[in-house]
């Protein structure tokens, strides 16, 4: 009991801190990401800077703050939509059965055969180093998750003598989802966000590092990883203060989910 | 060997945290004996049995002398006890079909015990486990895998699992829980012929009727303590502490029997009526009519579709053939039901307070519609405050029948309301659901397994799995 | 029995799917690329300088271009049907060819990450499981947690920087010698292991609080024979049917863990498509990445059903 409160504890730490970084960072650090200053580069950290600065003289931390701003909030859109979608299509399939449960059984399964990462490789070669390809790939990858949890929940819900009750009383779908089926699913709802919330952040992160993300010099922690790679002698720091990023929210998100919901 | 008891426990107290939950148990088994425990939940029977065995939870405490075959089993360090096991006592464990490895198969689990216990040959020992089976009736099933094996075949497969170490004590833990009531008279017969075989037998239980066909010797539990002791026989004839006395009266054999009523304008009626369910056909040619004031009783053996027939009644399932006629005039939801397990019925999330306002809200009632029937019902309002899981199961299904009765039903469909329940709270609600039929002419369909009980309820019942019975008394059955 | 051929239906379903997905995904890239489709085909074909307009138009022609959509695509199904994946738009050699070479370096990557993975992930969940709630198992447990919360890529970094640069005991990248494997497989066996550790773990510990654990030892057997015929076996069922949530991760990392050490494989290749934006290569890669997933999966599916006799007979 008391070491599960220790691991949310941790978790609730560690993306609170990212979070706050992400909000308050670009307006409090006045340094564009963006300004590049040849004669001041790969400055060591606690000068001007604090966290000094990379190859090209930006500051590594505006650079950081404005890439955690983008991580959080990709982060969370594409695990929100994914969320929203899966959840919604869950539901009416559960409800309504027949066709419309075959056709978004058929759906998941398609999205399901390939592994989330080669659909949103395929999707950034339609506009490689763009916004959206990555978030449709990846909220696409991962609304199957949730849905096949609504689904499977819902439809024993559905079952129960509960439901069978209800409907004799009278009662309708809308009483029916909020009473007898969203509480059940809200905690493993709650769950999947924070997993699928961490798998996009790491994911934007993998692409990114891997040159078929977003590219520089959008500030991005894969990205900044990639530039600063064949410096890891002279800026150690500044190679790892975006790992240590990617890191803690991966972790804190996870830690957040609690234990494995697969 | 034979000289010694087979059991001889003196003192035993088990406790957790300073609350004693058995307290200064004294019992007594000679080799060969049948001794009953008898208890409702909660009563600490279970925790005696696993103090016995030397299976408790670690964090309680337990203290007293417990003696096998002689041994100060009581007295041994956790380790040494464990070199008993199989050998001198045995445990059957409570649905012994989730206690087998689903992995292996029935004949390999009985084995390997004569191998590794008994340091048999693995050849003696298949052999051995194959003699074991035909005895039980179970020739064939020694290649099935657990779940292949229908509870009662679990069952035998179980004891003799558990008694191929050479135990000479077996301690079976409410070993007709989960099992249908027919299956009840195989359990006590199964145990009976290892108990004509030599082994001592406790058997802890609940239910009456299966501890008087047992037979033996019986112990009486109530709040952490055994209030009377004796042979099942006579105490059962002469029952000197009140709770016995009253768990007897609960008993529905014991019941007078119920009056008929005169006959009017059914609520319900069907006609013919045929329903599958998986493509097996459970019954045909059934007719029922179920009038205002009256309960009918549908009764037969499990799975012969007596839930499925009020489902019809409640237009939830739709029959094969046959016609469902309902009184002209009467909403839809005034057609209701009462759940087995009452907990399933409520929404798990919210205070029962809130499910009876959502039917008021639902139905344009009130906000204080369900005081007046509370009070009938003797249902304490501070119930409502709290969640489905925190009620006992006899309070809850008030509350159900409360919920029920805010919508004025005409008819209603009560599906095992009490199997779940022990005997005194199964005789309380009956008697309330026999009074509210009387006072709001109501229309009931009692499903149960229990004839008994049925005859003590109503004077007209259906059978369901006779498949071409159109009704008929009691009496007649 | 009927269940193998439900199974592998199933499967033949799963790879149905991924070539109508990746086929169809790849149909609409090609479309959707600025300029001529038939210009850029004979660039490939002649070079750069040497097309012409009536080159272009005689490509348009042979291939069918100037048809309606819905019938190129499905001529563009009906090739991938035949397993005739074109030309690569980057190096010129045929896609297939170049997949069978790097077929062989992406198999033996993902086996032997697996097998090491399955060394190292599931004694350690069993160990740590058998110690529940002392130090090394609090130790193991959050350094899997932090394991499994690193992306393979900060990993191969760790590894390559700890290993290759600053001690410099083995290379960074290539593919020529053996002490090659260790980084590429080390980084993916690492993630998988963390992961399989956790669910090892979770899975001896349920088995062993289960009344089947309970009754195998009142019934007399030892705690050896207890964990030997029983809770291994029991805990194994649910460790292997997590493999096939795994193998999303195994083909996931193959792909970064190949870009990053420069392994000659099809997750390298179907990553430099991407950004080349080779589509037959994009779709000869994704299709093979895709088909090796199914096999992979199949594969556990008749292991789940030699361990497990409620699957066999489902």
């Amino acid at each position: 009991m008391s070491s599960r409160f220790v691991r949310r504890a941790i978790g609730a730490a560690c993306v609170g801190a990212v979070v706050l970084l992400a909000i308050l960072g670009p307006w409090l650090i006045e340094a564009d990401p963006l300004r590049q200053n040849l004669r001041a580069a790969l400055r060591p950290p606690f000068g001007d800077d604090l966290l000094g600065t990379d190859h090209l003289g930006r500051s590594v931390l505006a650079r950081l703050a404005h890439a955690a701003r983008l991580s959080v909030s990709f982060g969370a859109a594409s695990a929100a939509s994914a969320a929203l979608l899966g959840t919604g299509l869950g539901l009416v399939a559960a409800l309504r059965g027949g066709i419309v449960d075959r056709v978004a059984g058929a759906l998941c399964d398609a999205t399901m055969a390939l592994p989330g990462l080669l659909l949103v490789l395929i999707l950034a070669a339609f506009a490689p180093g763009a916004f959206w390809p990555l978030y449709l790939g990846i909220a696409l990858a991962l609304w199957v998750e949730f849905f096949r949890l609504v689904r499977t929940v819902a439809r024993s819900r559905l079952m129960a003598p509960e439901v069978e009750a209800a409907r004799l009383f009278g009662f309708g779908d809308l009483h029916i989802v909020k009473r007898h089926l969203l509480p059940h699913l809200l905690p493993a709802l709650g769950a999947l966000f924070a997993f699928g919330f961490g798998a996009s952040v790491a994911a934007v992160s993998t692409l990114s590092f891997i040159g078929v993300g977003l590219r520089p010099p959008t500030p991005e922690w894969g990205n900044m990883m990639t530039e600063l790679l064949p410096y890891y002698d002279e800026a150690p720091i500044q190679l790892l203060a975006p790992a240590g990023l990617l890191f803690a929210t991966v972790l804190g998100l996870q830690l957040l989910a609690g234990r494995d919901t697969k | 060997m034979n000289a010694a008891p087979a059991l001889e426990v003196e003192g035993l107290c088990v406790a957790a945290g300073g609350r004693d939950l058995v307290r200064n148990a004294c019992l007594s088994l000679r080799a060969g004996g049948i001794l009953v425990i008898l208890g409702e939940s909660g009563s600490g029977k279970s925790l005696l049995a696993h103090a016995v065995m030397g299976t408790l939870p670690a964090e309680l405490d337990w203290r007293g002398r417990i003696a096998i075959g002689g041994i100060d089993f009581g007295a041994l360090d956790p380790k040494s006890r464990r070199a008993h096991w199989g050998r001198a006592i045995a445990l059957l464990p409570q649905e012994p079909w989730a206690s087998l490895d689903p992995l292996m198969r029935a004949e390999d689990q009985i084995a390997e015990v004569h191998a590794l216990v008994g340091r048999r040959t693995w050849r003696e020992a298949r052999a051995l486990a194959g003699r074991a089976l035909g005895t039980l009736g179970l020739g064939s099933a020694g290649g099935r895998y657990p779940f292949q094996l229908s509870g009662g075949m679990a069952q035998r497969v179980a004891v003799a699992v558990a008694l191929a170490g050479g135990a000479r004590l077996l301690v079976a833990d409410e070993p007709t829980k989960g099992l249908d009531a027919e299956c009840r008279d195989e359990v006590a017969e199964l145990l009976l012929s290892q108990a004509r075989a030599g082994a001592a037998l406790i058997v802890i239980t609940h239910d009456i009727a299966f501890a008087r066909k047992l037979g033996g010797e019986m112990a009486v539990m109530l709040d952490a303590e055994i209030v009377e002791q004796g042979a099942i026989a006579g105490l059962l004839a002469a029952p000197r502490h009140a709770y016995t006395k009253r768990l007897l009266a609960a008993d529905p054999a014991g019941w007078a029997p119920a009056k008929p009523v005169a006959a009017a304008n059914p609520v319900v009626e069907a006609a013919n009526l045929a329903v599958e369910r998986g493509g097996r056909r459970l019954f045909e040619g059934l007719s029922v009519a179920v009038c205002p004031g009256e309960i009918v009783a549908a009764t037969g053996c499990s799975g012969c579709g007596k839930t499925s027939l009020g489902n019809v009644l409640l237009g939830l399932l739709a029959p094969q053939s046959g016609i469902v006629r309902r009184v002209s005039g009467a909403d839809a939801h005034r057609f209701q039901k009462l759940y087995q397990d009452p907990v399933s019925a409520f929404a798990s999330g919210s205070p029962l307070g809130v499910a009876l306002d959502d039917v008021c809200r639902r139905h344009g009632l009130p906000l204080d519609a369900p005081s007046r029937i509370l009070a009938r019902l003797r249902i304490h309002p501070d119930l409502l405050l709290r969640r489905p899981d925190q009620v006992s199961g006899g309070e809850l299904q008030r509350v159900a029948l409360a919920r029920v009765l805010l919508v004025d039903p005409a008819f209603l469909f009560a599906d095992e309301p009490t199997s779940r329940l022990d005997p005194i709270i199964q005789q309380e609600v009956m008697d309330l659901l026999r009074e509210v039929v009387a006072e709001r002419r109501l229309a009931m369909l009692l499903v149960t397994h229990d004839a008994a009980l049925a005859a003590g309820m109503t004077a007209k019942a259906v059978r369901v799995d006779a498949r071409l019975d159109a009704g008929g008394t009691l009496a007649a059955l | 029995m009927g269940g193998v051929g439900r199974a592998l239906a199933d499967r033949l379903l799963q790879a149905l799917f991924v070539a109508l997905l990746v086929g169809v995904l790849c149909f609409f890239l090609a479309e959707a690329l600025p300029g001529d489709q038939a210009f850029r085909i004979a660039a490939a074909r002649y070079g750069e300088d040497m097309v012409s307009g009536i080159a272009a138009d005689a490509v348009r022609a042979e291939l069918g271009l100037d048809r309606p959509a819905w019938l190129r695509l499905a001529d563009w199904l009906l090739n991938i049907a035949r397993i005739d994946l074109g030309v690569s738009l980057v190096s010129g050699e045929s896609v297939f060819e170049e997949l069978v070479h790097q077929l062989g370096s992406t198999i033996g990557l993902s086996l032997a990450a697996l097998a090491l993975s399955a060394l190292v992930g599931p004694p350690l969940g069993v160990f740590f499981a058998l110690r529940a709630g002392k130090l090394p198992d609090a130790i193991g447990t959050a350094a899997a947690a932090a394991l499994r919360a690193l992306p393979s890529f900060a990993v191969g970094i760790a590894l390559m920087l700890v290993f290759a640069s600053w001690l410099a005991v083995v290379p960074a990248a290539g593919y020529d010698q053996p002490q090659s494997w260790l980084l590429p497989t080390t980084t993916l066996a690492l993630g998988l292991a963390a992961t399989s550790s956790i669910v090892s773990r979770q899975a001896t510990l349920a088995v062993l609080q289960s009344s089947q654990i309970a009754f195998a030892r009142t019934k007399g057997l030892g705690e050896f024979d207890v964990v030997r015929r029983h809770a291994v076996r029991n805990a194994a069922a649910p460790v292997v049917a997590y493999l096939g949530v795994q193998l999303v991760y195994l083909v996931e990392g193959v792909v970064v863990v190949e870009s990053l050490f420069a392994w000659p494989g099809i997750g390298h290749a179907l990553v430099h498509a991407v950004i080349a934006r080779d589509i037959p290569m994009l779709q000869g890669t994704a299709l093979a990445m895709g088909l090796l997933f199914v096999l992979l999966n199949a594969a556990v599916d008749f292991a789940c059903r030699a361990i497990d006799p409620r699957v066999r007979h489902a």
